[in-house]
């Protein structure tokens, strides 16, 4: 049974509907989710350009989420400048950085591009330990009340909107690119390097923008992080956070902005469960990995396309 | 009166490592015609390609397209000046559908016109090339869920796609049934005769070689050890020893 055009049509009003009464009908701790699950779903989404379209292994994700904490934190906090600016400006350097990051790797592969970049995350978690004077080192760093537009966001429910805002938009602006010139050069090159090639796409500089794109994303999921949380901890800037949101786009299907969605919410929920349980998490999100590589590569999308035909996902 | 070869390979050499794979290697391709590269397997016919493609860097030699050296180009700027290829041992897209496949070639044609089609109007242009290639109802798969001869036949939609001047085939009959041979062989008359494409075909399928080509350079091992109309080569005692004696001769 194929999913026609006004059903989906249907459901996603329905979806925003819910979306825009949710933090009128729940309490703050359900918001604050809602929130976070957002967040997740910019993460999910941003290493899914990399790894689920591009298919380079990168596994820095989570330093360019910390850049982008940390820089809209500072800059905000320090140096008085309004969130919105901040936040660009930690997606810019996110993205400057991711940009080196892939100008070094685009040669590497496989195991050599995860190990490598693997290396940067963890370098980059020992910088926020360890730079005292401008991160506050392994204490953490408060982060200040934000205030956008003239509106100041004092408790989760004032930020809800704006970060479902920000996340609709990136979503619609990804469903464009992966629809664009661009997608398809990203998938050419997963695909087949020598096709791609042959087919006038510029190998190298593809892989650089996938990186710096990803960098990006992760870095405005930091900046709107930081609009509504009060403190950083370098501590959740770990290899865990990479690989809670790899275990979310392999769960919802490699290279599908739905898989990533759907990843995103199911893996969200399931590392709110396990927060009284940190030292399992890992152990967890491991086998969920493996399961899902081994029995369900294509993950939740894949299997909804199976089931009900190609215009369910994607 | 003579004519400038549309492409020109120039004393080329290919080492890997200490093997010479292709030794002072020179051919001449006239515009709109096909031209048949043969040779037993190894002879180094899709090193060649490799190098017109700017996939393998030559220890020396040059190739000329249209008068101009191919050597500055990037191997991502051949599609774009016009050369198109497809792949011996198959390098399709894979986990894409068919119609993104040739949606890719045709972003190389659009971006050689500096042009941008609405996502809608890119659909349709590569389903008229799928179409033509009979592949039209395979659109909506994805590309490894076809067989190999209809991969094949996918190569070159994708190929077309790129809207060359020059088209470089690699063993396009292998996989096909003999009707399917028949309709490759009328797309690519058609293509050459009608709409001036040029083709340099890689094929061990004699009976396409034979009917379709121009010219033909024999290669084994790295040299050229014959070259001429498909007749004259037919004759010549070296290439009947060192190849169609043994595989094709009965085809030819």
């Amino acid at each position: 049974m194929p999913i026609t055009l006004p059903a989906k049509l249907g459901s996603l009003a329905v979806a925003l509907i819910a979306l825009i009464v949710l933090p009128h009908l729940t309490t703050g701790y359900v918001v604050y989710l809602a929130n976070l699950m957002l967040i997740y779903i910019i993460l999910a989404l941003g290493l899914n350009i990399l790894i689920g379209e591009t298919g380079q292994f990168g596994l820095a994700h989570v330093a360019f989420y910390g850049i982008g904490i940390y820089t809209t934190a500072i800059l905000a906090g320090r140096f008085d400048v309004p969130f919105p600016v901040a936040i660009v400006a930690g997606m810019l350097l996110a993205g400057a950085i991711g940009f080196l990051l892939g100008a070094v790797s685009f040669r590497m592969r496989d195991i050599y591009l995860a190990l490598s970049t693997f290396a940067f995350g963890e370098a980059m978690q020992w910088v926020f330990k360890s730079w005292d004077d401008v991160t506050n080192g392994p204490n953490g760093m408060r982060i200040p009340q934000a205030s956008m537009f003239g509106f100041r966001i004092t408790n989760d429910h004032d930020a809800y909107y704006i970060v479902l805002a920000v996340t609709i938009v990136v979503v619609l602006a990804t469903v464009a690119l992966m629809r664009s010139r661009l997608g398809r050069a990203f998938r050419a090159v997963r695909e087949s390097e020598p096709a791609a090639l042959a087919l006038g796409v510029n190998v190298r500089l593809t892989k650089v923008i996938a990186f710096t794109l990803s960098a990006v994303y992760a870095g405005l999921a930091g900046g709107v992080y930081a609009s509504f949380s009060s403190f950083i901890h370098p501590d959740s800037l770990g290899f865990t956070t990479t690989i809670l949101v790899l275990t979310m786009i392999v769960v919802g299907g490699l290279g599908s902005i739905a898989g990533a969605i759907m990843g995103a919410l199911i893996l969200g929920l399931i590392q709110e469960l396990l927060r009284q349980a940190p030292s399992y998490q890992e152990i967890i999100y491991g086998v969920i990995l493996i399961l899902f590589m081994m029995y369900a590569p294509k993950g939740v999308a894949g299997a909804i396309k199976a089931r009900f035909g190609r215009s369910a996902a994607k | 009166m003579t004519v400038t070869p549309f492409l020109s390979i120039k004393n080329l050499t290919v080492k890997f490592g200490g093997l010479t794979a292709v030794n002072d290697f020179s051919m001449d391709v006239m515009p709109g015609s096909i031209h048949a590269l043969i040779g037993p397997n190894g002879a180094g016919k899709s090193t060649v390609f490799n190098c017109i493609s700017r996939y393998y860097q030559p220890v020396s030699g040059d190739i000329l397209f249209q008068g101009t050296s191919l050597m500055q180009t990037p191997a991502h700027g051949t599609a774009i000046r016009g050369i198109a290829r497809t792949f011996q041992n198959l390098e399709l897209f894979n986990g894409i559908s068919v119609v993104e496949n040739v949606m890719v070639g045709l972003d190389a044609a659009l971006k050689r016109d500096g042009k941008r089609l609405s996502p809608r109007q890119m659909r349709l242009e590569a389903e008229a090339i799928l179409e033509r290639t009979g592949l039209a109802d395979y659109r909506n798969e994805q590309a490894d869920a076809l067989d190999f001869g209809h991969q094949k036949l996918l190569e070159l939609s994708r190929a077309l796609a790129v809207r060359p001047k020059l088209l470089l085939l690699d063993e396009p009959a292998a996989g096909l049934r003999n009707r399917e041979i028949a309709a490759l062989d009328r797309l690519l008359v058609d293509l050459v005769r009608k709409e001036g494409l040029t083709v340099i075909l890689v094929e061990h399928v004699m009976q396409l070689v034979m009917s379709i080509s121009d010219g033909i350079t024999v290669l084994s091992f790295g040299q050229k050890i014959a070259e001429g109309l498909p007749a004259e080569v037919r004759q010549n005692q070296q290439v009947i020893e060192a190849y169609l004696g043994r595989e094709g001769g009965a085809a030819a």
